[in-house]
């Protein structure tokens, strides 16, 4: 099936310091290639600072990339303008209790894309209320200003928001981390309902894997600005290639009764993406490294499920 | 649990907020002990109370919260009665507080090393050349590298992960008997997580401190706990050991959780998950019927009649519910009902 997003090393740097410090270059995102199937889910995971949320913005069109290109639809995204781009990919953000206006209700909230279109009076109306039943808000809520909600209920008029004119690409960055356990539990049963409602394509960008688990067919693994593994979901919770994505894995700790820390855990800590490691940047926290792993980058292996490592584990 | 090994023991607590026109009562008759190197872990979700009762705890509520129990004692000393030099005295030297964003508890314009040199020269009466020492061992053992290094960087020069450290080295400089931790790694990535509730963990093994941890993540307390508190709506609903109440929850409340959370490996993809309708409410005036009526989808006549009481359940257990304990009547397919119109309507008071 054709790719509706795809990336071709796509790598974004930032200049850092100036005034007092030295001038630096971090390097966020470094030759990323990445695709995703029209109606698929794909789940990016890594810890802070590891360029996913700098792929979002990128992907969203507010940034953008020092080299390489993204392509939505087969055409790249610079060809759009701003209006067409919006039609097109839609993000629902983290904090619904900064994503909202507070001085807009929200039925206003809702309608706000269309009305940017163009479009007004009784149809609009309509559609808003209609769309406000399918994400779960009651009806009387509609006139309702954002304080008086609980957070899944603003998650909700997010999701509607991003939702009603009706967008191919879905980019949901952190959707339920803002929220309560029972409730995020409502907002994954409604994102994994519309997906396969409205055909979706979804990009879910999340440090809990549990939620990538639940919600995404791909997951990509990020570390350091690079995608170290990449595959079907199932494939990578089951058996990860790389030993990050099974460190990642291990640091899950399910609420169950007998279930004990994961006896070795992770050492050491992210390193800063100013000045990255030689050769595999992951090399000081693997537990496998050896000496090429600070001489070499990896280069890519697999074609399904592709990886970056020299000693891969299989 | 013996008294001999108990440290912290909580009875009856009460924290009552006045706000304009109402009394707010966040916190209703909280009991529970922490015994000497045991883990007790406080759950519960947003607003049901569990912060408060920890700083109640520690006295560090504001003043016009009114703070009243039927006994607050650590070891045998009453808290209730403790003057503000006393307490001074207690916090930091025998009841030590671990914070969840370590970038706000630790005070930006000092240099590590002052802010726990402090510490050792308040209530250990130390010399300034002794408290380095001391302060450099811990930061060495809570395992910080180049400790001395560290000792003259400020908070900001610091990551998440070591800065969380540094106050757990803060925490056990006086060598506390209790250590109350509220959401110690909810700031951290999932690795660091990891680190640092090992880090906890082998430390309390190690010096057989009580632990109270305050946390709205199951996944946390199955690794660490050995007690659970689950708390709701201001109330303790549910009491028993850490295997115990994962494995079969007693309260709906608990129940709802549980059902609530995938878990890569047990729950398929796509599965449609449980959930808890509803939101808390607020906690104002007496409670006429059960505190969780509103969202539980087992509730039924009887639960409206009155307040419920916390009742003995099987094997020690403690729960807050007058269903049956071995769960009959109660069929798991309620938790995944579609939702209907007003699963999540507007806030109700907890006076019904």
């Amino acid at each position: 099936m054709a790719e509706v997003l795809s990336m071709r090393g796509v790598t974004r740097d930032y200049s850092v310091g100036g005034s007092f410090a030295k001038k630096q270059t971090l390097r966020a995102l470094r030759g990323i290639d990445l695709g995703v199937e029209k109606g698929r889910t794909l789940g990016l995971v890594g810890e802070s600072g590891c360029g996913k949320s700098t792929l979002a913005r990128i992907l969203l069109g507010v940034e953008t990339p020092s080299a390489g290109e993204v392509l939505v639809g087969g055409k790249p995204i610079e060809s759009y303008d701003r209006i067409e781009r919006a039609r097109l990919i839609q993000p629902v953000f983290q904090d619904p209790y900064s994503s909202l206006n507070p001085r807009m209700t929200v039925e206003a909230i809702i309608a706000a894309p269309m009305r940017v279109r163009g479009e007004r009076g009784r149809s609009l109306q309509t559609k808003v209320r209609e769309l406000a039943g399918e994400v779960g808000l009651p009806r009387h809520l509609v006139e309702a200003y954002p304080s008086q909600l609980s957070g899944g209920q603003r998650q909700r008029v997010a999701i509607a928001r991003a939702l009603i004119g009706e967008p191919e690409i879905l980019i949901c960055d952190e959707p339920t981390s803002a929220l309560d356990v029972s409730v995020q539990s409502q907002i994954l049963n409604l994102l994994h309902n519309l997906k396969s409602q409205l055909d979706l394509t979804m990009i879910l960008i999340s440090h809990n894997l549990a939620v990538v688990h639940h919600l995404a067919d791909e997951v990509a693994v990020m570390y350091l600005g690079q995608i170290v593994e990449r595959g079907p979901s199932r494939e990578i919770f089951e058996k990860a290639s790389h030993p990050y994505s099974e460190a990642l894995l291990k640091a899950v700790l399910p609420p169950r009764a007998g279930a004990r820390l994961p006896e070795k855990a992770l050492e050491a800590e992210f390193p800063s993406p100013v000045n990255p490691p030689s050769g595999c940047t992951f090399h000081p926290r693997c537990p496998k490294a050896q000496a090429l792993c600070a001489q070499q980058m990896p280069e890519k292996s697999g074609t399904e499920h592709i990886y970056r490592c020299h000693f891969p584990n299989n | 649990m013996p008294s001999d090994t108990r440290i912290l023991s909580v009875k009856g607590l009460n924290v009552e907020i006045p706000v304009p026109g109402a009394i707010l009562r966040p916190v209703r008759g909280v009991s529970f002990d922490v015994g000497r190197g045991e883990t007790v872990a406080v759950v519960g979700e947003s607003g049901c109370g569990k912060s408060l009762t920890a700083l109640a705890i520690m006295g560090l509520l504001p003043r016009q919260a009114k703070v009243r129990s039927e006994a607050l004692h650590l070891n045998d000393e009453s808290l209730e009665a403790a003057s503000a030099k006393r307490w001074r005295q207690l916090r930091g030297d025998r009841i030590a507080m671990i914070f969840q964003d370590p970038m706000t508890a630790l005070d930006p314009c000092y240099r590590i090393g002052d802010q726990m040199c402090e510490i050792l020269l308040q209530h250990c009466k130390m010399s300034k050349s002794d408290a380095i020492v001391r302060s450099i061992d811990l930061l060495a053992k809570v395992g910080i590298p180049a400790p001395t290094e560290r000792l003259k960087q400020y908070p900001h020069q610091l990551s998440g992960g070591l800065r969380q450290r540094v106050m757990i080295a803060m925490a056990l400089l006086c060598e506390p008997e209790l250590i109350i931790a509220d959401e110690p790694t909810t700031a951290l990535d999932v690795t660091i997580q990891a680190q640092i509730l090992r880090l906890l963990r082998d430390i309390q093994r190690e010096t057989n401190i009580g632990l109270l941890l305050i946390t709205h993540d199951l996944g946390v307390v199955a690794g660490m706990a050995d007690r659970i508190v689950v708390m709701y709506g201001g109330e303790v609903v549910e009491v028993g050991t850490c295997d115990q109440v994962l494995a079969k929850p007693l309260h709906p409340y608990t129940e709802g959780l549980v059902r609530s959370i995938p878990v890569p490996g047990e729950t398929q993809q796509g599965e449609t998950l449980g959930y808890i309708p509803g939101v808390v409410p607020k906690q104002v005036g007496e409670l006429v019927a059960c505190g969780f009526v509103e969202r539980c989808p087992y509730a039924r006549e009887a639960c409206r009649a009155g307040a419920v009481s916390l009742r003995d359940a099987a094997d020690g257990r403690l729960m807050r519910c007058i269903l049956p304990v071995d769960g009959s009547g109660r069929d798991p397919a309620v938790w995944f009902l579609p939702e209907g119109e007003d699963t999540e309507s507007t806030t109700k008071n907890g006076s019904i």
